[in-house]
């Protein structure tokens, strides 16, 4: 995803407020929950989609250009929340505190969408996107490796770097509990 | 004794970006045909189908269109990526949920009686209530009328419509006007915190109206011709509250 421009006062003239519209009919939905999911806060995730839909709309020909608009704005929410939680690793490490202390003491066992989400913070950053492209969108190694312009064993290696990190974080706070082998990973 | 735990991740046939874009209608030819067989006929499927039905549910409530728009529309009309004289701040929970609890006790309201004549034609009905909450590491309370902001303070606005429908809300200052609110007329909290940054006094300006407040034609209003521009037509309503800030 490239740099947006410095200014983008043309996209905001009234006669772009059908592509606005059309935009949150189409789209705004996912945007918000992956936000919503990843930020775990409502407010920071309205925020947060209405800065990706500006990004959008300042650069246009991105999203024109794109194979797949709901796959190109899923992305660009991903990039803008990790891009958010960069700084607040340590609330995710309080995270899989938490959830290793419901299992100890309640017998909770970790819902896997909320353990992905808190251990998405061991991983380096290029790890945590293609995990969430992965683990969350579903997609195969071979289609996040055409839809991020990587190559097939780079897609592999970094979802083993996330893995392994993930590996390492879980080993202190639930070390019973055992992750997926990354070798087997369809 | 150990025990595995999977974290999601296609399945043979199942993928959630693939049900996605079947529902945006961006699949074509033999992957739509493909797809939309396997979905018909795969509860996994099915499923995220119903999570993205819910989604859509979850949009209008927590996001409605007109403050989608109103926040899009500010953010494309400043500086792209970089801090602007008004700008959002991540506010913890834990503050935010004080400022809710704050009783709105002294409202800072200041109705157009007796400024006509910058606004020629503006109506003031005097039922719309403007209040300014301020939070401090001392605790959260409304800010008193012509109280100066309290440095680095995370502000909310508390809005009593007056039966107006829509609201925008716009922030004035000596760098220009920026947009906080615009969409539903909220009874009570308007949404997102703040925190006013930048310098010198300002305004907040606070139009209500029947019809929908478009928040970037408020803007540029407010940057052509000032408050005069203010009100988009004579059945609007307009209140504004004057903020100064307190000495560094």
């Amino acid at each position: 995803m490239g740099t947006p421009p410095s200014r983008g006062g043309a996209a905001a003239e009234p006669g772009n407020a059908g592509r606005v519209e059309e935009l949150y009919r189409r789209h705004a939905a996912g945007v918000l929950a992956r936000c919503r999911y990843l930020l775990r806060d409502d407010e920071a995730a309205r925020d947060a989609t209405q800065d990706v839909f500006a990004r959008v709309l300042r650069s246009p020909g991105e999203l024109a250009s794109a194979g797949s608009p709901t796959g190109y704005l899923l992305r660009a929410a991903t990039h803008q929340c990790l891009n958010v939680l960069r700084a607040s690793r340590a609330a995710w490490r309080d995270e899989i505190r938490r959830m290793a202390r419901d299992r100890r003491e309640q017998g909770i066992e970790p819902e896997s969408r909320e353990l992905l989400r808190a251990l998405l913070s061991a991983a380096p950053d290029e790890a945590r996107e293609l995990a969430v492209l992965y683990f969350v969108d579903e997609m195969t190694q071979a289609e996040i490796a055409a839809e991020t312009g990587r190559s097939l064993p780079t897609v592999r290696k970094r979802l083993r770097e996330f893995l392994a990190a993930a590996r390492t974080a879980l080993s202190e706070a639930m070390p019973d509990l055992v992750l997926p082998d990354p070798e087997a990973l369809p | 004794m150990t025990a595995s735990i999977g974290l999601g991740g296609p399945g043979v046939a199942c993928s959630a970006m693939r049900v996605r874009r079947l529902d945006a209608g961006e699949l074509s030819g033999e992957e739509l045909l493909r797809t939309e067989a396997h979905v018909a006929g795969c509860e996994r499927c099915q499923a995220m189908r119903r999570a993205i039905e819910a989604e859509r549910e979850a949009l209008h409530r927590h996001l409605p269109f007109g403050a989608f728009a109103a926040g899009v529309a500010g953010r494309l009309a400043g500086p792209a990526q970089a801090p602007g004289p008004w700008r959002r701040r991540w506010v913890p929970l834990a503050l935010a949920a004080g400022l809710a609890a704050v009783v709105v006790t002294p409202l800072v309201r200041q109705s157009l009686s007796g400024r006509d004549d910058l606004l020629p034609g503006v109506r003031t009905k005097g039922a719309a209530t403007v209040e300014v909450q301020v939070a401090t590491p001392a605790g959260s309370r409304a800010l008193a009328a012509g109280e100066p902001v309290p440095q680095g303070a995370a502000m909310r606005i508390v809005l009593a419509p007056g039966g107006r429908r829509e609201a925008a809300v716009a922030l004035v200052d000596r760098d220009g006007p920026a947009l906080l609110y615009a969409g539903p007329a909220p009874s009570g909290v308007v949404p997102g915190a703040f925190e006013w940054t930048g310098e010198g006094d300002g305004e907040l300006v606070v139009v209500l109206d029947d019809r929908p407040v478009d928040g970037a034609a408020l803007l540029a209003r407010l940057r052509d011709r000032g408050l005069a521009g203010a009100v988009p037509g004579r059945g609007a309503e307009l209140v504004v509250v004057p903020l100064t800030r307190s000495a560094r």
